[in-house]
């Protein structure tokens, strides 16, 4: 691997303040940009090597930030372990562990000094063909129950720790921190779920949700001092050479990470990489910072594509609008917080913030609308009218 | 909003439903009922047939280049739900002006299928027994009435109608038969209704669209079909279930209002 990213569509509605410029040499666990809303909370280079390329996006916000490795021949030198309530906040902010967590509403990386009702951990395989955590966490030693126990510090609540049906990995670790299990069922591997299950949000109670390997990740931070961004993913779909785990680095190149894993398609259809699930994935070129599975799909040949004229091809022509709604039963079983589903996806789609919130969007992030995407008649992607939503309540909030 | 779809490498694993697939699946549902209605009543119903089908599509192919929106033919189920409806003595211009009327204004301009506010099906029966007083609508026979059944089992495995309005619409029903003759007269209210309660008044475009809302709509229908077939005499009559599926209709927004108010008031009480 040569080449990560740190990503913007990893970021919604953060505009960073750079700390580094392109060419600048970088090492492991320095800090590339702070969020110029929170100084506090600060992003940092998972490799050492070189900044490559800085694009920005529209708004100042950050489109992608390359960094080529180089390796450097002094690993960084291990923090002093923390122990104190504080010296952990301060410790996972300096480190860039902060944007592990995801409040719940918004979808957001948590404000430096917030405090949350709970912490919800998502031991689960999140989604078909994702990595068992079971498995990813056999070899990581104590660093899971530390990193459990570390960011108990930062709630006054209860550290969820949400599982498949199985030993309880949360066990014994103090009575702040429970283990709770949800047997495999749809939407059972979403925090959207566990925390609607245990723990109900609206614009007054938030509670923050993180992913099994960053709580790893933060145990052997916290336990050892050492930076430790190295990223499970399960490589998947039938495009797949060879479907296994693998281990990599958040934000790396999709493009170097596959090039020996892919299958030739058929009739030499181009391939398609989708990092995340079939559901709830995007086309990309990196892999995305939450994301820990990796997609390889067929693509349509362009020579396939329909010529849009003549009449026929009124029939097969794809519009560029959202086809209409049909209530059918199916869009009721694909989401799951006993919300109105037809008035809530029309509320969403005229992008009517009010409706959205009484009905109960507060409640969910993109992730948890993928199946009602998939399911509706429309074809309209609910998860972007879904942020396009909730950025205009955090605004107001 | 435009800009608002889905990916396509996401749009083509959709497995669910597409207007295209639930015309298909609303016309195989509908091959019955329209095979035994050309049986019954002979060729002057393929002349019924075609005039509706043609009529329908011509209209559907005319907004969909006016429009420049894909088509999803799904007119072609109101034009077979309408030669289902109507006798087969009807006279060929009375059918093209009542479905141009129906499938028009009742879904067309509101920008097709899924967008109107009532079922097209329903709207161009309706105005073909208003425009043409004294046009009734065919009787239903039991065979019709048998034909029906495979298609209702097929449209509520995929979730096309809701259960929850049948069974209320069923049970207003059988109350109001019992109240009225005994239950002698159930088997003949039933086969009367059967076609009707599946193909116009269990429309998901046109029904309520909450599951509370579903029931008090399937109540609501059952009680208009009573009161407008008691308006009209002893049988029920097959129009009491076509103006009772409009009028429900138009009241499903209110009712859907409601449910929802109610659903959000006992999220506020579960979330404290």
């Amino acid at each position: 691997m040569t080449q990560v990213a740190l990503l913007g569509a990893d970021l919604p509605g953060l505009r960073p303040k750079l700390l580094c410029a392109q060419g600048d040499r970088v090492g492991r666990g320095l800090a590339l940009f702070h969020d110029r809303a929170n100084p506090e909370v600060v992003f940092v280079s998972p490799v050492s090597g070189v900044v490559d390329t800085i694009t920005l996006g529209p708004r100042r916000s950050l489109s992608a930030l390359v960094i080529r490795l180089e390796p450097d021949q002094h690993e960084p030198d291990p923090t002093s372990v923390a122990t104190s309530p504080d010296e952990i906040r301060e410790t996972l902010l300096a480190k860039g562990f902060w944007p592990a967590f995801l409040t719940r509403p918004y979808g957001r990386i948590p404000a430096p000094d917030a405090v949350p009702e709970a912490i919800f951990v998502n031991v689960t395989p999140d989604n078909p063909h994702a990595p068992d955590p079971r498995v990813v966490l056999r070899d990581q030693g104590d660093a899971f129950p530390a990193g459990l126990k570390a960011i108990a510090h930062l709630t006054s609540g209860t550290v969820h720790v949400c599982q498949t049906p199985g030993t309880d990995l949360a066990a014994g670790c103090g009575d702040r921190i429970r283990g709770s299990f949800f047997p495999e069922s749809q939407a059972s591997g979403l925090s959207g779920t566990h925390i609607h299950r245990l723990h109900p949000v609206d614009q007054n109670r938030s509670v923050w949700s993180i992913g099994y390997q960053d709580v790893a990740a933060i145990g052997k931070l916290i336990e050892t001092g050492i930076h430790d961004f190295s990223r499970i993913a399960a490589l998947a779909g039938p495009r797949a050479r060879q479907p296994r785990l693998i281990r990599t680095i958040a934000g790396a190149n999709l493009q170097e990470l596959i090039r020996e894993e892919t299958l030739p398609g058929n009739h030499g259809s181009p391939l398609c990489v989708v990092s995340g699930s079939l559901t709830n994935g995007r086309q990309a070129s990196w892999l995305g910072r939450y994301h820990q599975q990796i997609t390889l799909l067929d693509d349509v040949a362009p020579q396939s594509r329909i010529s849009k004229g003549g009449l026929m091809g009124l029939f097969r022509r794809t519009s560029s609008q959202p086809a209409p709604l049909i209530p059918t039963a199916a869009l009721e079983w694909a989401l799951a917080f006993g919300v109105p589903v037809v008035p809530f996806l029309r509320a969403l789609s005229v992008g009517d913030a009010e409706t959205a919130s009484r009905l109960g969007c507060l409640e969910m992030v993109e992730e948890d609308v993928a199946a009602v995407s998939m399911a509706c008649s429309s074809g309209a992607d609910y998860g972007r009218m879904l942020r396009h939503v909730l950025d205009e309540l955090a605004e107001d909030a | 909003m435009t800009g608002w779809t889905l990916d396509p490498f996401r749009m083509r694993q959709r497995s669910g439903w597409t207007p295209a697939r639930v015309t298909v699946a609303q016309l195989i549902a509908l091959a019955a009922p329209v095979a035994v209605s050309l049986v019954e009543r002979g060729t002057p119903q393929i002349a019924v047939l075609l005039t509706a089908v043609v009529t329908c599509l011509i209209w559907e192919l005319a907004f969909g280049l006016i429009r420049g929106r894909p088509l999803s033919l799904h007119t072609a189920t109101v034009a077979l739900i309408f030669a289902v409806l109507v006798p087969a003595s009807i006279p060929v211009w009375q059918i093209v002006v009542a479905v141009s009327l129906g499938v028009v204004f009742g879904e067309l301009v509101f920008g097709g299928r899924g967008y109107g506010i009532v079922s097209g099906a329903a709207a161009a029966a309706g105005f073909l027994v208003f425009f043409f007083t004294g046009t009734e609508l065919a009787s239903s026979s039991e065979i019709m009435a048998l034909a029906t059944l495979p298609g209702l089992v097929l449209l509520l495995a995929g979730g096309l109608v809701s259960w929850r309005i049948l069974v209320s619409v069923t049970v207003v029903l059988i109350i109001a038969g019992l109240i009225q003759d005994g239950a002698s007269s159930l088997p003949s209210v039933a086969i009367t209704a059967v076609f009707g309660m599946v193909f116009l008044i269990s429309d998901p475009v046109a029904g309520a669209t909450t599951n509370p809302g579903r029931v008090v709509f399937g109540l609501l229908a059952g009680v208009l079909i009573v009161l407008f077939d008691t308006a009209a005499g002893p049988v029920v009559a097959p129009a009491a279930v076509v103006f009772a599926s409009l009028l429900a209709s138009l009241f499903a927004p209110l009712i859907d209002h409601m449910a929802v108010a109610l659903i959000v008031r006992r999220r506020r009480a579960r979330h404290g």
